[in-house]
């Protein structure tokens, strides 16, 4: 699709939230060799990790987000018209992860709620959905949820994936924005299909409901397939953008790449000319979060604030699928910027069925 | 453009081995860093330098050091 633009909304607030428990990829014991480790951290940048045990799935870290925020910028549970939760990791095939939210944030019947089947470029989608909705008539406040548990899918046998995955969520509150005469909101969002074996967990969907093979309930990566697809595409992605926007690359504040793996961010910058200066990184601290780590990375990646005017934000997400979407969005003062984090289950069912290992 | 023995040197440097223990007839498996993140190395700097996305037939044929500098030489980042 060729960029696109919608009215502005306006970011009432973000908040991410994490597991407590942290996972010292070098200090921490692991199926590999410590050099080995070391090796991979020091190409990947992922220091540590924050990982959910069995208890914690993403609607627990975006229930814990979402409470958070809503008490932050005031916002009573009948005002809330729409829910999007975008999440690859549901707790159950049905219902919608979203609906469970719906019942423990106590949202009125009135409220849509829907999950968006998206990973690693689920952000911009769900920005995108949202400002959409919020230019049709009855939508004022919508709520965009982001969380995956990546780590829970790694086989921690795999040195490709095992010490690069963290677990987060996020809570995102978008209200219309009520100064038209600010500039508008860009989008660009892409698909290849023919990579969608590239990164993939076969089992437990209805093509392999109970797979014979174990190894198939976890994510397999085609590293170099992956690192193509990121370089071929990213740069372009960032490219169309920006001309569509008609914005120079310093015109904006700061570039939110997916913290995908410190290696090919830092080549994706050199390849596009971007400063790293520019470029937060979370991945050190967090790991992979999947398309969360974006969120994860407005809310804990250090940006300087200006007390007037607002941030420019490139959102940049790109992976699974294999699909990439990209947004530029305006970050108000007023915003509100917040993290939690949390030591267990907090969605009410949790409990009710038997965790898995992993 | 890179000469043969440039592109020799510039691999060595890509695997952390010495320029001397490098020839076209090396192989993969005598390399301990040409392993899954040695590749994206390779890939990483054959895209910044030569501007060459490999494939991943390429790739998985990739068997010794003359295999990178056929496919450098077939897309003409390798002088004669």
């Amino acid at each position: 699709m060729p960029a696109t633009s919608t009215q502005p909304a306006r970011v009432c607030g973000i908040v991410s939230c994490v597991p407590t428990k942290v996972f010292d990829n070098v200090a921490d014991a692991s199926a590999f060799e410590k050099e080995e480790v070391e090796k991979v951290v020091r190409m990947a940048g992922v220091k540590t990790r924050h990982v959910a045990d069995a208890t914690i799935c993403a609607s627990d870290l975006c229930l814990a987000a979402a409470r958070e925020l809503l008490q932050k910028v005031d916002w009573a549970p009948d005002t809330i018209d729409a829910v999007i939760m975008v999440t690859q990791s549901p707790d159950y095939l049905l219902p919608s992860t979203s609906c469970l939210i719906h019942r423990d944030l106590g949202l009125r019947t009135g409220c849509a709620t829907f999950d968006v089947g998206l990973g690693c470029s689920g952000y911009p989608y769900g920005l995108w959905l949202a400002s959409m909705m919020l230019q049709s008539p009855g939508f004022r406040r919508v709520l965009v949820l982001h969380g995956e548990t990546p780590a829970r899918f790694a086989d921690h046998g795999d040195r490709a994936v095992a010490l690069l995955f963290g677990d987060a969520g996020s809570a995102t509150a978008l209200e219309t924005g009520e100064d038209t005469s600010s500039a508008r909101w860009w989008f660009d969002l892409s698909t290849d299909g023919t990579g969608w074996s590239d990164l993939i967990i076969r089992g437990g969907g209805f093509r392999d409901r109970f797979p014979t093979e174990k190894s198939d309930c976890f994510v397999k990566m085609n590293g170099p397939n992956i690192f193509n697809f990121t370089i071929k595409r990213v740069p372009a992605m960032v490219e169309d953008t920006l001309q569509a926007a008609g914005f120079s690359k310093d015109q904006v504040d700061y570039y939110i790449f997916h913290q995908s793996n410190r290696f090919i961010m830092r080549h994706l910058a050199k390849k596009t000319g971007l400063p790293e200066a520019r470029i937060p990184l979370t991945l050190d601290t967090f790991g992979s979060a999947g398309g969360p780590s974006i969120p994860l990375t407005i809310t804990r990646g250090q940006l300087e604030r200006p007390e007037s005017g607002p941030l420019w934000l490139l959102l940049l997400g790109y992976g699974v699928g294999l699909s990439w979407g990209s947004a530029l969005i305006q970050l108000c003062p007023s915003a509100f910027l917040g993290h939690v984090e949390i030591d267990g289950p907090v969605v009410s069912s949790a409990g009710t069925t038997q965790p898995a290992a992993g | 453009m890179m000469t043969r023995d440039e592109a020799l040197r510039w691999l060595a440097g890509i695997f952390e081995e010495d320029p001397a223990g490098i020839a076209p007839e090396t192989l993969r498996e005598d390399i301990p860093t040409w392993d899954s993140l040695g590749v994206l190395t390779l890939m990483a700097e054959l895209d910044q330098k030569c501007g060459i996305l490999l494939t991943e037939q390429e790739l998985k044929s990739m068997a010794r050091i003359d295999d990178i500098l056929q496919v450098m030489n077939a897309r003409g980042q390798l002088a004669a």
